[in-house]
């Protein structure tokens, strides 16, 4: 804790132009009564880590974003998880959202960020090549509008928790706040903190206002590049803010969501009947939006069951490829055995040809030097062997060293000297002749 | 180099029973080493020293061996149990059958469908387990001749492809049907919300489960190995063709440093 705190504070040093009492301290607390799910077994062991390639990505866009020209460089933690919670509840996870995602990965030097904004980037794309998720978009959030009501209790509770201890006229705000439905007005709070509202205001609307180029026409300002800097020290600061705030299952339903808009963006193309079917079915699905989880368990198997069957299928191509490349190896083999025999035939005696080729080199080529034939004849009796079960330890032992003796005893019988290309062997074949 | 720190990682991240089981692959990369070195075959012959050589990559093969078909027999059983205990479910508590209850009929397909994809994960698994073994064997064997320029490739790996462990056509087979009966038991139609809102929370725990995330990583880590090689030649892979890469990227939500 006191870490992420002292991290908190440099980090607020660094970028806040107004620093007021209430950041730091509620930044802490924030922080410690945080309904913090690191129960989530998501990251049994990389806690904090390991969750830290995606909140970057996340958060980053909150972050610049308020370091707009109205707002330059002005942060505190209990925005932080104002925009961690804002990012999340964005049911639609607009595809201009990655837009501007990505243009932010260039301004920064940080490689994992970078890399995971990415692949973020990337998957998150996806639905934008098709004009359909943005209409899904908008018929959601329209949904959401109705549904709000119902979130709100949600909300209510996980927002007290968390800023219970906040200065009473932001907890003001985050409750009159309609955090789901981007369009509806920030309503105005009462008094002292007006100037701070409209900061809040613009920090959530113009996240949505820089993205919306076709989803959501706001009067907020054009996209303009924030320009922030990125350090290393920001983004471990990120890291122990978001991670405390229950960071694990914060993007893992994030990508639940995002995986369930690419399935869709999927499913749009490829079906021109029962489109309209699965439109429905996914913005039902997107009803069930929370904080907590985007999907029901039933999808998080199906999608489970998905990455499976392509692990499976990559295993089997990979298998029959590799079977293809030993099967050449033995038929160029083969030939080249071929080629030899004939070679020596046509050389005279090929005995002597052999046992010359033979001789000189060191034993241990001999070994291992087989035919096919032979290879597959110690290789039946390991096998057979080996089907009778587990307890077989002595008796695999006397097998393998028998496969070698074998082995050892095949050479004698041979005529050729084998090598996988075959060219080395002909060049040795050279140097002893 | 890769090779070595991709199987390390799926090894972390599978099956605690399965840890032992893989193929030990830096001590055979350490020992073809030593053997390339001069002292160890003028000491004790090549020959020998090969013989030794031959009888460890032995040892690891039988290690596979059991272990594989020790597993196989295992999920035969297991999807056998599992169509039993569909079968029974759905003649006590569905709609048609004994004592016809929605709520345990769903509760019960609910535990079904969760055990039934866990399943059919670690059947993948299993076939990705021969893979790899089977790739590591082919990859120090490649060594060994570089480096004492030996034989002992081609002949050998022969034998392995013929080897239980790499004949994967059983489970393969109950991987496909276990996929059919997972088309049966999941539902059509979406379910509604009050549903959804009972679930969410478990949806985070299918995530976490040893079995999806090993299964990622070792989708990924395949990719990852045949990415080009700089000794590229004859005998290696093409790079692998994944169309979802991205998306199962995406799923790596625990590694601090990202895979490259």
């Amino acid at each position: 804790m006191p870490s992420s705190f002292l991290a908190l504070t440099s980090f607020k040093d660094k970028y806040s132009t107004s620093p007021s009492s209430f950041q730091v301290s509620s930044g802490r607390e924030v922080m410690e009564n945080s309904v913090s799910l690191q129960e989530s077994s998501l990251a049994p062991s990389n806690g904090t880590l390991g969750n830290s390639s995606l909140s970057p990505s996340i958060v980053t866009n909150h972050m610049c974003a308020s370091a707009l020209p109205h707002v330059q460089h002005s942060h505190n933690p209990a925005f932080i998880s104002q925009s961690s919670r804002d990012l999340a509840s964005l049911p639609p996870l607009d595809a201009s959202f990655s837009h501007s995602t990505a243009s932010l990965i260039h301004t920064q030097g940080n490689k994992d960020v970078s890399w995971s904004l990415d692949r973020l980037q990337m998957f998150l794309d996806l639905p934008e090549n098709t004009p359909a998720p943005n209409q899904l978009v908008e018929s959601s959030t329209s949904v959401l509008a109705s549904e709000d009501h119902n979130k709100k209790t949600n909300w209510q509770e996980w927002a007290d928790d968390l800023i219970n201890v906040v200065d009473p006229d932001w907890s003001k705000i985050l409750d009159n706040t309609n955090v789901l439905n981007p369009r509806v007005e920030v309503p105005k709070p009462s008094g002292d903190i007006s100037k701070e509202q409209p900061l809040f205001h613009q920090n959530q609307l113009v996240p949505h206002g820089e993205f919306s180029s076709h989803a959501y026409p706001s009067s907020t300002a054009p996209p303009t590049k924030p320009r922030m800097r990125w350090t290393p020290e920001l983004h471990e600061a990120f890291l122990e803010a978001v991670n405390q705030l229950g960071g694990s299952e914060l993007y893992w339903n994030i990508f639940l969501f995002g995986i369930q808009k690419y399935r869709t963006a999927r499913y749009m193309p490829e079906t021109s009947e029962g489109t309209s079917e699965k439109r429905i079915t996914s913005i039902e699905e997107m009803k069930s939006i929370d904080l907590k989880t985007s999907i029901g368990i039933t999808e998080a198997l199906r999608l489970q069951v998905e990455v499976q069957k392509q692990l499976h299928e990559q295993l089997e191509i990979q298998r029959n490829l590799q079977l293809r490349i030993e099967e050449q190896g033995r038929y160029l083999q083969m030939m080249f055995e071929k080629q030899k025999k004939v070679e020596d035939e046509k050389g005279g005696a090929p005995s002597s040809a052999s046992d010359d080729l033979l001789a000189p080199l060191p034993g241990s080529k001999h070994p291992p030097c087989n035919n096919g034939k032979s290879d597959s004849e110690a290789l039946e009796q390991d096998h057979s062997r080996t089907r009778i079960g587990p307890g077989n330890a002595g008796t695999n032992e006397d097998k393998s060293s028998s496969g070698v003796s074998t082995k050892q005893k095949m050479p004698e019988t041979e005529s050729t000297v084998h090598d996988e290309s075959g060219f080395s062997v002909s060049k040795r074949a050279r140097t002893e002749k | 180099m890769k090779f070595g720190k991709r199987l390390k990682q799926q090894i972390e991240e599978s099956l605690p029973a399965w840890r032992d089981k893989f193929l030990s692959y830096k001590e055979l990369k350490k020992l073809v080493r030593l053997i390339s070195s001069a002292e160890l075959c003028v000491e004790y012959g090549k020959a020998d020293v090969e013989a030794e050589f031959v009888h460890l990559l032995n040892n690891e093969i039988d290690k596979f061996n059991v272990f594989f078909m020790e597993q196989e027999e295992d999920f035969i059983i297991r999807h056998k149990e599992l169509q039993q205990r569909i079968k029974r479910v759905i003649e006590t508590w569905g709609p048609n059958g004994t004592k016809p209850s929605e709520a345990e009929y769903k509760d019960e397909m609910a535990k079904i469908r969760k055990d039934i994809v866990n399943f059919h994960g670690e059947m993948v698994l299993l076939v990705n387990y021969s893979n790899i073994n089977y790739t590591g064997l082919a990859k120090i064997l490649k060594k060994y001749d570089k480096r004492t320029g030996g034989l002992l490739r081609l002949p050998f790996i022969q034998k392995v492809l013929q080897q239980p462990f790499f004949i994967t056509d059983l489970v393969s087979k109950l991987v496909k049907e276990c996929e059919n009966t997972i088309d049966e038991v999941f539902p059509v139609e979406q379910e509604d919300e009050e549903e959804i809102v009972k679930e969410q929370r478990e949806a985070i725990t299918v995530a976490g489960k040893g079995i999806f995330r090993n299964t990622v990583a070792a989708l990924l880590s395949m990719q990852e190995i045949r990415r080009g090689s700089s000794t590229y030649g004859h005998f290696s892979l093409p790079p692998m063709d994944l169309p979802d890469s991205d998306l199962i990227h995406s799923f790596q939500l625990n590694s601090p440093i990202p895979i490259v």
